[in-house]
């Protein structure tokens, strides 16, 4: 086993590691978890099994190993950090409505016990 | 003088000041409609000096911006049987006696929007060079997206019918209710009319179109007017008949 096989073995497992860990902690869903999961399989298998990054290279009609490796690599974080801003554009926009609702119920609630000076409609 | 139940939102963000003056006006020009304000988590007292002049406040938890407000402000106007909400600013630059005017056409039921314009006729108003520009600009990109002439995206004097309340209830483009609003009620089948009124300067406070926002805003403002004029009919929110 070469010195970069290694490397990436342990990074594989080194992530999936802190993965588990997060879920056992309850600070990460399983629902993202997976994801992560599936990113470190493909690291393993690709960094231990070079025959087939060297083939995958060979048929995108790349000039090196490394550049494919990035190209995934990259475009693998593009993907999550697209899918993270649709996710907090949701949340965004269920928290407004919250943030609506409480004003609204507590607008009702004061007026219903006669706290502040109101005029009725 | 209506049989209308109206009900004017004002949207204030620390406007302490300016605010006990514009609701007394209300008040005494237009005693026939009920007032809301909507203070928009304010760091000065703006809630306690509306409770003082005794309408109904809506305090949010966190900042929502103008369209946060109005959104907030309509849930109100829904739940307690409005049938027009106006939007009216806190800052004294909106003129009470035009209140009749702009619900008028929501009254013959003519329109379902109904914006009070600076521009419809020559108009006192004077606005600096730079934000006329983009005010011009963006009349231009709405009247296009909406095949009809509009003068004042921006005016925050205008009236709302109960099909459009309960339609901003889901949908409502970003923080500022502007030409992108326009565009999305437009394509979702509501008339919208433009009614001349005169525009004051400020009492007080700051104009929410800051130096700051001032790359911001058309940029965000041209990129949801296109997001709004490009979306599919049948991605909008239907809009239910009263029950």
């Amino acid at each position: 086993m070469t010195q970069s096989q290694i490397i990436a073995l342990a990074v594989a497992l080194g992530v999936c590691i802190a993965v588990f860990e997060l879920v056992r902690r309850r600070r990460l869903s399983e629902e993202y978890s997976m994801l992560w999961l599936v990113a470190v399989v493909l690291i393993g298998v690709v960094g231990v099994w070079t025959g087939l990054l060297h083939f995958i290279t060979r048929l995108m009609g790349a000039m090196y190993d490394t550049s494919v490796v990035f190209f995934f690599g990259i475009m693998f974080a593009f993907a999550v950090l697209i899918a993270l801003c649709v996710r907090i554009t949701l949340l965004t926009r269920q928290a407004r409505r919250l943030a609506q609702e409480v004003a609204l119920l507590r607008t009702e609630l004061d007026a219903l016990r006669g706290t502040p000076e109101r005029r009725d409609p | 003088m209506s049989a209308l139940r109206v009900l004017a939102i004002v949207p204030a963000y620390n406007e302490e000041e300016a605010l006990p003056i514009t609701l007394a006006e209300i008040r005494r020009v237009a005693p026939w409609v009920d007032v809301l304000v909507v203070n928009d988590h304010s760091s000065d007292r703006t809630a306690e000096v509306a409770a003082a002049c005794g309408v109904p406040v809506v305090t949010l938890p966190f900042n929502l911006g103008v369209g946060g407000a109005l959104q907030a402000g309509f849930g109100y106007a829904l739940a307690h049987g409005y049938d027009v909400a106006l939007q009216f600013d806190a800052d004294g630059q909106h003129d009470p006696a035009f209140l009749d005017a702009v619900v008028e056409p929501a009254r013959r039921q003519a329109a379902d929007v109904v914006i009070g314009s600076r521009y419809v006729a020559a108009s006192a108003y004077k606005a600096p060079p730079l934000r006329r520009a983009g005010m011009i600009l963006f009349a231009a990109i709405a009247s296009r997206a909406m095949g009809r002439r509009i003068t004042d995206t921006t005016s925050g004097l205008r009236a709302y019918t109960r099909p459009v309340m309960r339609f901003c209830q889901e949908e409502l483009p970003h923080d500022f209710p502007d030409a992108p609003l326009l565009i999305l009620l437009h394509r979702a089948g509501f008339r919208i009319v433009e009614v001349p009124v005169e525009m004051r300067e400020r009492i007080a406070g700051e104009s929410f179109y800051t130096a700051t926002r001032a790359l911001y805003y058309p940029f965000k403002v041209g990129l949801a007017s296109l997001v709004v004029a490009l979306r599919s009919r049948r991605s909008l929110p239907r809009v239910r008949e009263d029950a």
